[in-house]
């Protein structure tokens, strides 16, 4: 039946380009729409995901990260005693106005915390080194930031809320969700340029990051911390998780971004739906021959179904090269736009289930003719 | 309100032997042959072939019409994208035949259109498609061809060499072949020619073959048998 449907397709150009061109659309705007959304989602946890901590302690009732606000700094003395910690450690985030050389200012968000301490943020610097926020008044920008924050370069001294700091490292991948630029300093100067601890005062901290002594379960000691008063304790996932879903269902941006990817695949179904029925129509007597010759209900629904996924297959190579092809471009923008295997095997499957729900009235109108059809003039 | 389309059958067909039905329009004919193709189940009565009385379930009935039933249509009804070679290797395919390709050029030189095997549909002449179609009604082998109107949009020429291929395929494979015409240039390839009128057979008295009585009751038809049975 394949060969029969293959030249079926072949014989209609034109139908198979246009239809081509309406799933290869459905491919792009689902894959850039997954892809944002994936990185968007990554982005708005991309701290909690890449520091070395198994426990994110903050305030109580602080739900993510982004809603984190300060709280006493001497709970960290607290959390240290307990049994199976085998590390913790303060991180402090703020906001603070950064004046540009052309004289405007900009929001940054400043992360501080101990550059010997092994957090493991930022995890990939471009240039300069980590040890260099030992020393106060010190910055490490992301690249992504880099436009936005005037062109700054490593050597530069720039103003922070009236304080002089030198940016001494750019940090890569450190692309936040908000888009605000990403400041890492030390632990005391992020506290000293940030506005939230000049009002709460110098002995509050945002987060304590915890790392498990391996000899013990996350849960257990998760269990423990939450036995002090005054503070949430979160595994790192849940965190990762709490902080991903607040963006995704309290902002209403997941339902923005699976409305697309719906409109894609609708798009996608209508056109195929359109071309296959109308191509079924046309062909309405053949199908009725080929049921007079002695083909069954199982190879009619084949028939029409090898189409389906024909125009699936093609127009799903056809979209992810765009696609691929235009993310430099998507990029340069500076969004971040996420693909992996997993996402690509999904569209596909997603592509192969949108044509072939849009052959299904097809398949439903072949199976109907009445072979002695063929008998009709 | 209930039409009785066709009434009054009770007809067999031999092997080796060609049976033309014959009737003004509406006369049944056409529900006539689509029983007997098993693309229409009669409300009343039995259709055999080769004896054994077909079950008018699916995908029983489509294997019934695949393994025993070759088809040749009065508007030869090939799918247009495929070449005449691949529209026999469709048949061929249904019939489980191996070697297809092969065979369906083998087939094709045998109607005399060896050379035009990668023709399309649209580049073939009228008499050109109806022997691809009679290729591929026989591709297979199967004992029964049933035939619409065969000549109906053919000129005399091409319309007298597709009816003798049709009398070969009886003859020399020794199949029952069942043709329904208004042509009446065709009688004198038939072993038996019936009259159908107002859906009741009788038989027809121009047959140049043995000539059998009309059964004015609701019977069967049995295809490809040996021997006449009646059923009623």
């Amino acid at each position: 039946m394949f060969f029969i449907a293959w030249r079926h397709l072949l014989k209609e150009r034109t139908r198979l380009a246009l239809t081509l061109v309406g799933v290869t659309f459905a491919v792009v705007l689902m894959f850039f729409d997954v892809g944002a959304y994936l990185g968007f989602v990554r982005a708005s946890s991309v701290l909690i995901d890449h520091a070395n901590a198994d426990i994110w302690v903050t305030r109580e009732n602080n739900r993510n990260f982004d809603s984190s606000r300060p709280f006493p700094e001497r709970k960290l003395w607290k959390v240290r005693q307990v049994r199976g910690v085998a590390r913790a450690e303060p991180v402090a985030k703020g906001w603070a106005q950064m004046k540009l050389n052309n004289g405007s200012t900009e929001t940054v968000m400043l992360v501080g915390l101990d550059p010997d301490a092994g957090l493991g943020l930022p995890w990939k610097l471009g240039e300069g080194a980590l040890r260099s926020l030992r020393t106060d008044n010190t910055i490490i920008v992301d690249e992504s930031s880099l436009a936005k924050l005037g062109g700054v370069a490593v050597g530069d001294a720039v103003e922070v809320v009236d304080t002089t700091v030198t940016v001494v490292g750019i940090c890569e991948d450190v692309k936040s969700f908000t888009t605000y630029p990403i400041i890492f300093a030390n632990y005391e100067t992020a506290k000293r340029l940030s506005g939230v601890y000049r009002l709460s005062g110098a002995d509050q901290t945002t987060f304590i990051l915890v790392s498990v002594d391996p000899s013990e379960s996350v849960e257990a000691v998760v269990s423990r911390l939450r036995a002090i008063e005054g503070i949430d304790v979160y595994a790192r996932d849940e965190f990762s998780r709490r902080t991903r879903d607040y963006w995704i269902v309290q902002t209403g941006m997941g339902v923005g971004f699976g409305l697309t990817a719906l409109l894609g695949f609708l798009v996608g179904m209508v056109i195929v739906g359109q071309t296959i029925y109308s191509s079924t129509i046309e062909h309405l007597r053949e199908y009725g021959t080929l049921k007079a010759i002695g083909a069954t209900g199982r190879e009619i629904v084949a028939l029409i179904a090898y189409q389906a996924v024909v125009y699936a297959v093609l127009g799903y190579l056809v979209g992810v090269a765009i696609a691929m092809s235009a993310r430099q471009g998507y990029e340069s923008l500076g969004l971040k736009l996420v693909t992996t295997p997993g996402m690509g095997v999904g569209m596909f499957v997603v592509t192969v289930a949108m044509c072939l729900g849009a052959s299904i009235v097809s398949v439903r109108r072949a199976l109907r003719v009445d072979p002695a059809l063929v008998f009709r003039g | 309100m209930e039409v009785t389309a066709v009434g009054g059958v009770d007809l067999a067909v031999r092997p080796g032997s060609v049976v033309v039905l014959m009737g003004p329009s509406g006369s049944g004919k056409t529900t006539l042959l689509s029983m007997l193709g098993c693309l229409l189940r009669p409300t009343r009565g039995e259709v055999r072939i080769l004896g054994r009385p077909v079950v008018w379930q699916e995908p029983a009935v489509s294997l019934v019409r695949r393994r025993y039933l070759g088809f040749v249509f009065q508007h030869y009804n090939l799918l247009s994208a495929l070449t005449a070679a691949e529209n026999v290797m469709v048949a061929l395919r249904f019939r489980g035949v191996r070697d297809e390709a092969r065979q369906a050029r083998a087939l094709l030189e045998r109607v005399g259109l060896g050379a035009r095997w990668n023709f399309l549909p649209r580049d073939l002449s009228g008499g050109e498609k109806q022997r691809v179609a009679i290729a591929r009604a026989i591709a297979g082998n199967p004992p029964v061809i049933l035939a619409d109107e065969p000549t109906g949009n053919l000129d005399s020429a091409s319309g007298r060499a597709v009816t003798g291929m049709l009398k070969e395929c009886a003859v020399r494979d020794h199949r029952a072949v069942v043709i329904v015409s208004h042509d009446a240039r065709i009688v004198e390839f038939a072993d038996e020619v019936y009259f159908l009128e107002d859906g009741w057979l009788r038989a027809g008295p121009a047959a140049p073959g043995e000539a059998r009585d009309a059964l004015a009751l609701p019977g069967s038809a049995d295809l490809a048998a040996e021997k006449r049975t009646s059923l009623h």
